[in-house]
């Protein structure tokens, strides 16, 4: 090694705080002496610098990138993947809350009394209400389906039973006449009141609120099957659902 | 697992001036100041993109001068990181071409307490021909210098971390390879130049 390689060697040593005693002392007494001495030692203190400052590069460098995705809420791929399934949960929500959107619309824009009516609509079927006055044979066409006839024979009652205004009102329904069906529920039920009496007054409350529906009166028929869905011992309670009624709203605020 | 730490400005000094692993302060500069200094580098005509890179530089700037005993410690951390951020943005602006643009809008955003903190950065210039100048050293040598001169490791363990024979051949190897980066330095007179006045300041 030659004289410059073992001053360069002690330099560095010095730099690092390595040497002591003598060494230390003639290092120091040489660069107070020597200008070229002290410019080689200025220049690789200049290095050591230029390598610290790359360490820190280096190390800010690895930091930053951890924190942008930390600061930036993408932490790791499983994050971008839970992050990915909340978008996609997002859009799918969006297009269910569309498609039920869709749905009212629609049910909207197509509900009709007459679409009600007929979706919901039940036959009657003759029961024997116990002591109840009987019929006047109004039954027997009845079960045969000859509504003409019921409501022929009807008329010509001079007496009528409750079963018969039933039974009556139900041909005129089925007949194409609501508002006559209207008439006769409303006089069995007006006729109870007065004897304080309740033949059929479950049935014939149904019907008069199915028989307004028909007539293109939804709000009084909404009044009717809200009162007997709220009655749970009324025996049509059940027949009468809560979307019936949404959809009986929805045709009221049409109307 | 990492423990997300709280600093006070006379904590997170000490923190970065002189602790071997400051990735905790660091963080913690990032976690309180990044935002800050995003919303002020985009209210004046930067993007996302530069604000990250003038935040690697302002935190490199900010241990650089900590380090060298530079901060005195008059202002707060935030007021001090806000002087470094407009220097550095100031002199982006201008390298752009956008001096106009500058002087619109920085005197308008400027704050209340001026500090002049020029002398303390070093240009980001300066800086990138530095690092490119020491990325052509070999890999061996950067991981030696490293070891020695950033992470201060011991000398037991830079013969175990980069597997050499003896402490010898470490001492030969590190001799060689900090004369090899004085000499790639003052190649270019320039960059020489520039980092003796920073480094002297």
């Amino acid at each position: 090694m030659n004289e410059n390689s073992t001053n360069t060697e002690l330099l560095i040593q010095y730099l690092d705080g390595e040497l002591q005693g003598e060494d230390l002392e003639a290092v120091i007494k040489n660069l107070a002496n020597d200008r070229s001495l002290r410019e080689e030692f200025e220049n690789l203190k200049l290095a050591r610098e230029a390598m610290r400052s790359y360490g820190l590069k280096i190390k800010v460098g690895a930091i930053h990138g951890d924190m942008m995705r930390e600061l930036k809420g993408n932490k790791t791929p499983r994050d971008k993947v839970i992050k990915m399934i909340g978008q996609y949960g997002i859009r799918i929500a969006a297009v269910l809350i569309m498609l039920v959107g869709i749905s009212f619309l629609y049910q909207y824009l197509t509900t009709s009394a007459e679409k009600l009516f007929s979706e919901n609509y039940r036959p009657y079927i003759i029961h024997t209400m116990r002591g109840a006055p009987g019929n006047s044979g109004l039954s027997e066409k009845f079960k045969k389906g000859n509504m003409e006839s019921v409501i022929l024979e009807f008329k010509s009652l001079h007496s009528p039973q409750p079963e018969d205004f039933i039974l009556a009102g139900i041909a005129f329904l089925e007949n194409k006449q609501p508002e006559k069906a209207i008439e006769t529920f409303q006089t069995l039920i007006q006729e109870n009141a007065r004897l304080k009496t309740d033949y059929f007054e479950d049935d014939a409350e149904y019907y008069l609120a199915m028989s307004y529906l028909n007539n293109q009166e939804p709000v009084k028929a909404l009044t009717l099957f809200e009162k007997i869905k709220a009655d749970s011992k009324n025996p049509y309670s059940s027949k009468v659902s809560e979307w019936f009624l949404l959809k009986l709203k929805r045709l009221q605020v049409k109307d | 697992m990492e423990i997300n730490k709280d600093f006070t400005d006379k904590s997170l000094i000490q923190s970065l001036r002189t602790d071997e692993n400051p990735d905790q302060a660091i963080r913690f500069l990032y976690r309180t100041h990044y935002n800050l200094t995003a919303a002020y580098i985009k209210q004046n005509s930067g993007t996302e993109e530069d604000a990250e890179d003038i935040f690697q530089e302002v935190i490199l700037s900010f241990i650089d001068i900590l380090r060298k005993d530079k901060f005195r410690g008059e202002s707060s951390v935030i007021t001090f990181l806000y002087a470094i951020t407009r220097n550095i943005w100031l002199n982006e602006l201008n390298k752009r071409g956008r001096s106009k643009l500058r002087d619109e809008k920085f005197e308008k955003g400027k704050d209340t307490v001026e500090m002049d903190v020029s002398h303390l950065i070093m240009n980001r210039e300066v800086k990138s021909q530095l690092m490119e100048v020491v990325d052509k050293l070999g890999e061996k040598c950067k991981k030696i210098l490293l070891a020695f001169y950033f992470e201060n490791l011991a000398m037991k363990e830079i013969l175990k971390a980069l597997n050499y024979e003896n402490d010898q051949v470490v001492r030969n190897k590190k001799y060689k390879c900090l004369k090899q980066l004085e000499k790639m330095i003052m190649t270019d007179t320039t960059l020489a130049k520039n980092l003796k006045l920073h480094y002297n300041e």
